[in-house]
């Protein structure tokens, strides 16, 4: 009898110190995320503005609008344009980047400080940076094409592929998949590369029937995070702006269409235009594609990832 | 035939080398024109064909960029939002990894899953309702604010102390449990420490991501309170409202020093460490 209540008394004591632990996460769990949520689910459904008195129970006529809105509609195409490409190249890149620093090198670990550290500068500096690095006349990067001969005339890159320069810097802050790829990489045993080398394949075929595989966990493990962090992209459309800015509030001149993202969309009914009820459903309406388009995606991972406990059962 | 396979691999680390040497050369080129656009004079700035080393370096952007704004304000706003920021963030990430690697509880596996899948809900989903809560209650403009944003942890650097700590045998707790430590004391004495790789991680994550944050500052702080983040993003302007990018990059290049530091003062034990623990599970 003592022994039982002893044992219970263990594990009372047990999930009491558990939830004492876990606490301070549970803390901003409440406050900085259930009840905004909650806050912001129930503003979405009223005519909620930003001086309005007599606040009124409108349903669901913010999402009707939004989704009957061919502005809007184009707002979620251009993001999962934008999102594709910036996921397929920033990822691509990592990966090249970790298969070539795979294995002993000279200078390896200067080479992988250096192609960390893009992702470690400040959103913003980077946006000005690449703004004045991908600028037509006196940008960088048109001044190294035309010196090696690529093309023959100034690109006015953040002019004419306004959604493609914004990918750009994600490709530049790739690092965070390098790190990710070196470290499924170090999963890999030698032995397995070692007896196919044997067996005689080259390194083509045992990058394709070895090392691909074993890492398309990894890969799925970024393809799903970064379409999350992707989809959210707000600040960017504004430094990268075609139009020459003026001084003022960046946020004030509102992004070309092909860059009005719909974060940026909401952030712009939100406080420029004080529509907070609609912001919010338009928000919403963003938090429900990323939920779904999150779980086709791990629902299709099955079948795309290569899985070891699967082929052994 | 091994001295061929020899061969093919030196062969392999000239090639990678040289694949290397050019994507950093790449990776370096905006790098280089931020500094060198930082000390053009304004004429070279718009000069068609462009200038691409300036004749003689304007050190004295340095100095505008410092002074045009009082920059030393908001650098020490930046300063003041990260450190409120990241000390609690660590605490609270490991506290709370801790518990999720160390407590055999029901429940604690969807817990952990809700905790992940937070990752998912976009921040300005909670952010902007949040904002309009806040500016009801007068809290705004509190840098305060920030210690209570840092208590909750980053979801993945929870995810991070709970790897570290699950690679340490449990016996190193309960022989300190005999000895009549309570649950705090082991953390503090025997486990914290024992993390200190994790530790340093989740200090440069925790800076790297305060010190860059746009949208809290933008949201809550107000005026004289804003951080660099807000404060360059619009810009350096004269009194006709026209940018001067010259002095705007030498003022990102304070912006971006201080990250530039931390990172390469701490980058070994960082990478290997985020290699080693982070991201085999």
């Amino acid at each position: 009898m003592s022994r039982i209540r002893s044992t219970s008394t263990i594990a009372r004591e047990r999930r009491i110190s558990f939830f004492i632990f876990i606490s301070p996460w549970i803390f901003g769990f409440l406050a900085f995320q259930v009840v905004p949520i909650v806050f912001g689910l129930t503003t979405s459904l009223t005519n909620q503005m930003a001086f309005t008195v007599q606040r009124k129970f409108v349903g669901l006529a913010n999402y009707v609008k939004l989704l009957s809105d061919p502005e809007a509609r184009y707002s979620f195409l251009t993001t999962f344009i934008f999102t594709l490409s910036h996921t397929c190249l920033a990822v691509l890149t990592g990966l090249i980047i970790a298969l070539l620093l795979e294995k002993e090198l000279p200078g390896r670990g200067i080479f992988r400080t250096i192609l960390y550290f893009p992702y470690m500068i400040p959103l913003i500096a980077v946006g000005w940076i690449f703004r004045i690095f991908l600028d037509r006349d006196t940008g960088f990067f048109n001044i190294f094409l035309m010196k090696i001969g690529l093309i023959e005339s100034n690109i006015a890159w953040i002019g004419q592929y306004t959604r493609g320069s914004i990918v750009s810097l994600g490709i530049w802050m790739s690092g965070w998949s390098m790190i990710i790829f070196l470290g499924g990489l170090s999963t890999i045993s030698d032995e397995l590369h070692e007896s196919a080398r044997i067996d005689g394949a080259g390194y083509f075929s045992r990058l394709f029937r070895i090392t691909l595989p074993l890492l398309s966990p990894f890969a799925f493990f970024q393809f799903v995070t970064s379409n999350i962090y992707a989809m959210q992209k707000f600040i960017e459309p504004y430094i990268l702006h075609p139009k020459q800015q003026r001084g003022g509030q960046l946020t004030q001149q509102r992004p070309p269409r092909e860059t009005f993202f719909v974060m940026t969309r909401a952030y712009d009914t939100v406080f420029n235009r004080n529509q907070y009820a609609l912001g919010l459903a338009l928000l919403w309406l963003l938090f429900v594609v990323i939920l779904i388009i999150t779980i086709v995606f791990i629902k299709l991972g099955g079948f795309v990832v290569y899985s070891e406990t699967e082929e052994r059962g | 035939m091994a001295l061929s396979l020899s061969k093919q691999a030196v062969l392999s680390k000239i090639v990678r080398f040289v694949l290397l040497v050019i994507i950093v050369f790449i990776f370096f080129l905006p790098i280089v024109s931020m500094v060198v656009t930082s000390l053009k004079s304004m004429s070279e700035l718009y000069r068609v064909p462009p200038v691409v080393f300036p004749r003689q370096p304007q050190w004295n952007n340095y100095i505008q960029a410092w002074t045009m704004i009082s920059y030393e304000r908001f650098f020490f706003n930046s300063v003041v939002i990260a450190v409120f920021f990241t000390v609690p963030c660590i605490m609270g990430s490991c506290f709370t990894g801790y518990g999720f690697s160390r407590f055999r509880v029901k429940g604690r596996n969807a817990i952990f899953m809700v905790m992940l899948s937070t990752m998912m809900i976009p921040y300005m989903v909670t952010m902007v309702p949040l904002y309009l809560i806040i500016s009801k209650t007068g809290l705004i403009d509190k840098r305060a604010l920030w210690i209570l944003f840092g208590i909750q942890g980053l979801p993945f650097l929870i995810f991070l102390f709970r790897q570290y700590f699950s690679t340490i045998p449990f016996s190193f707790e309960e022989s300190a449990r005999i000895d009549g430590a309570n649950r705090f004391q082991i953390f503090f004495r025997i486990m914290f420490p024992l993390v200190q790789t994790a530790v340093i991680i989740a200090a440069i994550f925790a800076f790297q991501w305060s010190w860059s944050n746009y949208l809290l500052p933008v949201l809550f702080l107000r005026g004289e309170k804003v951080t660099l983040a807000v404060k360059l993003a619009t810009g350096y302007v004269d009194q006709k409202q026209n940018i001067l990018h010259n002095i705007g990059m030498a003022g990102i290049v304070y912006y971006t020093l201080p990250i530039v530091i931390v990172f390469f003062a701490l980058q070994r034990r960082f990478i290997s460490g985020l290699l080693s623990g982070g991201l085999k599970g």
